[in-house]
């Protein structure tokens, strides 16, 4: 049974590798970046093959055996715990951002600043905890003393883009996200600036995958983030210097 | 000649099987288990148990109450539209949660088609509990009646028939005997239905948001979970086979339940 199992997944994968040959001649590497980097990777590098979603789901992807080249993070959190479990090469800052208060075009309950979330009728979409949006957000809110707006939360989102999704849809009245994720919808929603005292320290790191499938594909791809190029269409896209 | 046929047959079911199993085996093998029943005690656990209770009791009452008529009315009547009424009724079957999600947010959102009826009214849906509701009536409705237009129409003709004749108004007749007489048959849709409604994802997490204790539901508490503590996301899952297992025992348990399994499993097989 056993034999015949390993047989079939063999078939499977036969199958499944003939589909993807076109990837593998061309030896793209395969880039597990942070949904912020949605917009700006595919500028950096349009033949890479990427898969964006939350730095953490990633990293649990990464961890479970996916078949990624390079993981690029919107934090140092999951990076440096991958390096210290031998799954990727040291990591490296390639960028840092930082946070703005989102609210709809419409403004329905007239939000200037973080003191205003505290208005009973706020619906405010955070990032979850765990989440590196999350995390930076209830540092920022406790860098200003202003914890207690945590309960007009409505939603704990799992990556950035489901509270710029709200937020824009106009169905939340507020949410916390990266300057870099207000470009695409800046004709829905108006960003507000955080003091800069209170921002955290939002580092993006980038590493190879210990076993990249694509293992010289992943350091061209980690060169070329790193590159003058690469740092300007980053800094064009709103995000910090490292 | 016989025999190799015999073994062909038998090592494609014990290869399919063994693939389909091996996963829900695993999700119970990866830690021991009085550490899954210590993950499920869990805050996160027992929050996301309760919301979850809560909203599939409550849309399953929905769904009963309107969905039992509505599947009798498909059933046992013939009108103009009535295909098309079918088609409607299947459509949420086959839709992607997501679409569903933002069909919710454009009906019943603060910027959607209700919205302003609503908000005028006082009343705002997204990211409640009755969110959830919805999501859950939405996904899991369809399922519940068109087995139940299946349960009605398997009934034998001529009992109805009888009743009327024998001088039972449709209400009676309903009542005291197509209902008991589908019984098995509704119950069965109704435990698929909430079994469907129970692991509903896509359209809650668009509509409803997740937020612990609101409308953090368990299949959502398992997603927020995966980084947090993976533990406590494999007892969640481990917890719904469980109940999932239930379910399929429940069917079926129910007696007349394999009468009409073939034509309730096969949508397009009575399409009149």
């Amino acid at each position: 049974m056993r034999r015949a199992l390993l047989a079939l997944a063999l078939v499977v994968l036969a199958g499944c590798g003939g589909a993807a040959g076109g990837g593998d001649k061309n030896d793209n590497a395969t880039v597990f970046a942070a949904a912020a980097l949605t917009e700006v990777f595919p500028q950096v590098d349009s033949a890479a093959t990427y898969n964006f979603a939350g730095s953490d789901d990633l990293a649990t992807q990464i961890t479970e055996g996916a078949p990624a080249d390079v993981f690029a993070a919107a934090s140092t959190k999951y990076p440096d715990q991958l390096y210290d479990q031998g799954m990727v090469d040291k990591p490296e800052v390639f960028a840092t951002n930082r946070l703005v208060l989102i609210v709809p075009k419409d403004n329905p309950t007239g939000i200037q600043s973080v003191d205003d979330l505290r208005n009973p009728d706020v619906k405010l979409v955070i990032g979850a905890e765990g989440v590196p949006i999350g995390d930076y957000t209830r540092t920022v809110l406790e860098n200003m003393g202003a914890t207690d707006v945590l309960d007009q939360v409505v939603s704990e989102e799992d990556d950035v883009k489901g509270v710029v999704g709200k937020v824009s849809l106009g169905e939340a009245d507020a949410g916390f996200v990266y300057v870099t994720d207000v470009k695409p919808v800046e004709d829905k929603v108006t960003a507000i600036e955080l003091p800069a005292e209170a921002q955290a320290k939002v580092q993006y790191e980038i590493a190879v995958v210990k076993d990249a499938p694509h293992h010289d594909a992943a350091h061209q791809f980690v060169e070329q983030v790193l590159s003058e190029d690469g740092q300007a269409k980053l800094q064009a896209a709103g995000f910090g210097p490292p | 000649m016989r025999r190799p046929f015999e073994v062909f047959l038998a090592v494609s079911a014990g290869l399919i099987l063994a693939f389909l199993l091996l996963p829900i085996l695993a999700l119970f093998l990866r830690i021991p288990p009085e550490d899954l029943l210590s993950q499920l005690t869990s805050q996160v656990a027992v929050d996301a148990l309760l919301v979850s209770v809560k909203t599939s009791v409550i849309a399953h009452a929905v769904v009963l109450l309107l969905g039992t008529p509505t599947a009798y009315l498909i059933a046992t009547r013939r009108f103009r539209g009535r295909s098309l009424v079918l088609t409607l009724i299947e459509l949420p079957l086959v839709l992607p949660p997501a679409v569903a999600g933002i069909a919710l947010f454009a009906a019943f959102g603060r910027a959607g088609l209700l919205g302003e009826t609503l908000h005028a009214a006082g009343i705002s849906i997204p990211f409640t509990q009755t969110a959830v509701v919805f999501a859950i009536i939405f996904v899991s409705s369809p399922f519940y009646i068109r087995l139940g237009i299946a349960a009605f129409e398997a009934l034998d003709p001529a009992l109805i028939e009888a009743s009327r004749t024998l001088g039972a108004g449709p209400r009676r007749t309903f009542f005291r005997v197509a209902l008991p007489l589908a019984a098995g048959g509704l119950s069965a849709a109704s435990a698929l239905a909430f079994a469907r409604g129970l692991g509903e994802f896509g359209a809650t997490i668009m509509f409803a948001g997740s937020l612990q204790g609101v409308t953090q539901t368990l299949p959502l508490a398992i997603y927020a979970q995966l980084d947090l503590d993976f533990d406590i996301a494999l007892a969640l899952g481990a917890f719904l086979v469980v109940v999932s297992v239930a379910v399929l025992l429940t069917v079926k348990l129910l007696p007349s339940w394999t009468r009409f399994t073939l034509i309730s499993l096969a949508p397009s097989g009575r399409s009149d």
